[in-house]
This record gives structure tokens, sequence and C-alpha cells, in this order.
């Protein structure tokens, strides 16, 4: 009972309020989004943030769902029918935070297709056909992906060949403690989060052994109220996990060939994102955001243009003014996502192997800033003295 | 007697830093399980200078992030180290 309590709260602020739910068209500038539901917390700041972007202002209106969902969505134009969510702007609801829930909306009658589709993994982890000549896909920020256990678990890291056995055996797989499949709280297959790890632990999605939940708040539930924590596991993306840090521990993973087991941040308390950005951690995907060109390859909205700018780190005009002056980068960097310019890394599909990566316009310092101390010199514009190149303040590297 | 108690402290001394011949440990195995470092160790790649380091240097490349080693094995990995296939 305890335990249904402590939940409860966390429960609610996910799911979005539905009494009365208004019509969507009734925001200004809506733009449609179907994305993954690990984006839910960037999209609800986000949202916030577009609400008041005093330059551009519009209304982020969003459906969680799974990527490959997402994909065939605007690959074939399949419209929503579902409820969607929206944030309140600052005049709407002052008192609104990324913690507080959103506000439910009725899409216009026979549905409406996405503006933008969101897969939190490589599409092609989903499906072998390419995009279609109107669908143009653009990468965004990097998310990890975790395995997550109780606080009252003892475990602290999982190796590759014990998670082949864990979800690939099951019970049978004899890896202790996890042996109890009813423990094991995994996703559905079109879920970036099970195709992720399949693809990095080697075992199809459809033939993982465990609970099968819907939605990444079923599984953190499933956690936090197992009767057995010891034996209980479940995957979460990062972004979920960092939103509840006290309340489940994230496992260290130990690659395939490698020596040591490691966090996605650079220690279990730190939030650098450190070794996904250099490597150490490997379970992880690009965000890839698509949307829909016209015949002549245009994008058809462009609203939706430029939200997909900010999310992949390109020029948006006019640029944005959030309220606070916050920055995509704060916003990428508050929710436990790495921004493509931060990262060091980078691979060419789920689970391949990771080689060096240089971003054209490095945001390492700006990034680490946010999440870490920098070491990086601070500068004034134009006096980089090491050959690097002074950009939000910083010295970064190119 | 001076010299009896210098010639046994020295034995302890050269005692205490012989290996043991019957450790069964590996030479270059890892620290025992979920021992944490947070030193680069010397088990690892610096690729610092290396234009195009492999994969599997990558995730092996020296770091001061927190390690944790696991040595013991899944009952079901095969004697080679490889994995079984998975059950149909």
């Amino acid at each position: 009972m305890r335990r249904l309590l402590l939940i409860i709260p966390f429960v609610a602020a996910l799911a979005p309020r539905d009494a009365a739910a208004a019509p969507c068209t009734d925001l200004p500038n809506p733009v449609y989004v179907q994305a993954g539901d690990t984006q839910t917390n960037l999209l609800k700041r986000l949202g916030r943030a577009l609400r008041d972007n005093t330059s551009n202002p519009m209304s982020l209106i969003f459906l969680p769902s799974g990527s490959c969902t997402n994909i065939d969505a605007i690959y074939s134009r399949v419209p929503i029918t579902a409820n969607m969510q929206f944030v309140p702007s600052m005049a709407e609801d002052p008192a609104w935070t990324p913690s507080s829930p959103t506000i439910a909306c009725t899409p216009p009658a026979g549905g409406v297709v996405p503006d933008i589709a969101n897969s939190a993994l490589f599409n092609s982890a989903c499906t072998s056909s390419p995009p279609p000549a109107t669908v143009a896909m653009h990468q965004g920020p990097v998310q990890a992906y975790v395995m997550a256990v109780p606080k009252a678990s003892s475990q602290k890291a999982i190796t590759f060949e014990e998670a082949y056995f864990v979800f690939g055996f099951g019970m049978a797989g004899m890896v202790a403690p996890w042996t109890d499949e009813t423990n094991m709280f995994i996703r559905t297959i079109t879920k970036s989060t099970l195709l992720a790890w399949a693809a990095n632990i080697t075992v199809p999605g459809d033939m993982w052994k465990g609970v099968r939940r819907d939605a990444s708040s079923m599984v953190v539930s499933d956690l936090m109220t197992s009767p057995n924590p010891e034996s209980a596991i479940g995957i979460l993306g990062v972004e979920v996990y960092d939103g509840l840090r006290d309340k489940l521990s994230v496992l260290a993973y130990r690659g395939k060939g490698q020596y040591a087991a490691y966090f996605p941040d650079s220690s279990f308390e730190s939030r650098d994102k450190r070794n996904v950005r250099d490597g150490h951690y490997t379970v992880w995907s690009p965000t890839i955001w698509m949307e829909t060109l016209d015949a002549n390859g245009q994008p058809v909205s462009a609203r939706a243009h430029y939200i997909i700018n900010l999310l992949t780190g390109k020029t948006a005009t006019p640029e944005p003014q959030f309220p606070g002056n916050q920055t995509m980068i704060d916003l990428i960097a508050a929710v436990g996502l790495v921004p493509d310019c931060a990262m060091g890394v980078n691979r060419k599909f789920e689970g391949g192997p990771l080689e060096l990566y240089k971003p054209a316009e490095s945001c390492v310092c700006s990034y680490e800033s946010r999440v870490d101390q920098t070491s990086c010199a601070t500068c004034p514009a134009g006096t980089c003295s090491n050959g690097g190149v002074c950009r939000a303040g910083f010295c970064e590297v190119q | 007697m001076r010299l009896v108690t210098i010639f046994a402290t020295l034995s302890l001394v050269f005692a205490a830093a012989c290996g043991d011949d019957n450790n069964q440990t590996p030479k270059d195995a890892p620290p025992p399980v979920d021992s944490t470092v947070a030193t680069p160790d010397a088990d690892c790649f610096d690729i610092t200078n290396v234009a195009a380091p492999t994969h599997d240097q990558i995730i092996n490349a020296c770091t001061t992030a927190t390690k944790i080693y696991k040595t013991e094995k899944p009952p079901l990995l095969n004697p080679d180290g490889s994995l079984p296939p998975l059950p149909q």
C-alpha cells in the first residue's frame, strides 16, 4: 500500500488531464507530433518553451507511441485519432512545471497525420523499407537506454553475456538473481527501448522473455512495486530513468568485448553522459525526426521544419526567444539526452560498431557546462587563443 | 641478536613480496567482482593519438570513469566463451 501511494504522484504526472478535452485546433499555431514515449520529457519542456517563444510562438501537440508505429504513421500517412497532449503557456498556467501533467485535446475530425514523427532509434531497426521521397529524416539528440532495478536491489552491473541469457532464456538462463520472468519488465515489439537493447544483446525483440509493457511508466511502476526487488529488472530510456533517480537505480553495462561495465554517466551519481559521448556505454541510439515534403522537396509545414531545426541543432529562423533565455542545449541536457554536437562517437546502424565522430560545430563545452563542470576556456567573441572557436561563451575545439 | 632480527625482518618482507604460485587468477585478470576504480587502469587502450581506433579500442579506451568488473560467468556459457543459440 505504501509503495502504491509512492507511485501515484508519478503516474499522475505522466497522465494528461483528460476531463472535457478541448479541440486541438483551438490552440494557436498547432504542430502535431507523434513521438516515442521516451521523448515525453523533452516534448513537455520544448512545448512549454515554444508556447512562450516570443519570436515564433506555436503549440506542440504530441502523442506518445512506439517508434515503429510512428515511422509507419508518417511513411503511410496514418492519421492520429486518439486524444493528444499539450502543455499550457505561461499565461494559461504560470505554475506549470515539467513534472506537472499535460493537458489532453481532441484531434480534428477524421484524425490528423503527424507533421513530425519521431523514432527513438535508427529507422532500419523497425523497417527495411526506405522512406518515401516525401519524407525527410533528420538525426537529433542521442538517447541511451538502460537496465534499471529497484532502489532496494543490491545489483550494480550486468554484462552482455548475462543480458543474453536473462532476456533470451529467462529462468532457464540461470543468471542469478534475474531468474523470475514475471519480475523482468520489458517493452512491446514496436518500442525503441526494446529494439535498441535487442540489437545490442543480440536477442531479437520477439524472442525476449519477461513481461511486455506498452508504456515506460508501466515498467517504472512495476519496478517500484515489485515484491522481490532483488530479482526485478526493467528496460528504460535514460531520459525516463534520469527523471526518477530517487526511485530506481541504473545498472552499469559491459558490452560485448568490453573489459569493464560502465554507467551512461562517468559515475553512478553524475549526469554528464560522458560514457555515452566517448563510447564506453554502448547502448544508445540517435533520435530520428521526420517531416513531410512537398513535390518540390520542400517541407510542407514551416512550423514543423522550425521545430526539427531546433531539435537537430540546425539554424532556426527566427532565432528562438525562450523564457529565461533557455537554449535548446538547456532543454536537451535537462532531460538526459545528448545533442549530436556533443558526441564524440557515432554509429551507422542499431547496435553497430562505434567510430570516432567530430561534429561540424562542437558544443561539448556548452553541454558540459550544463551537466557538469567544464574545463573549457571561456571567451568573449573571437578571443580563443588555443585555436578553438568561440561559441556561446566557450572555446570549442571546432 | 640484532643480526637475527634484521634477517627475520628481511625474510618477511621478501615473503610478502612474492607471488603465490598456486594462485588460480590469470595474470591479466581484472580486479574482483564489483570493485570500482576511479582512475585509468593499465588494461586499456590509449587512443589519444590514434586517428581511427577500432570499436574494441574505443569501448576499452583509458578513462577515469567508474568501472565495475564482473568475473563470474553465466552457467550456460560455452567453454570457449561463445554463446549457445537461443531456445526456440
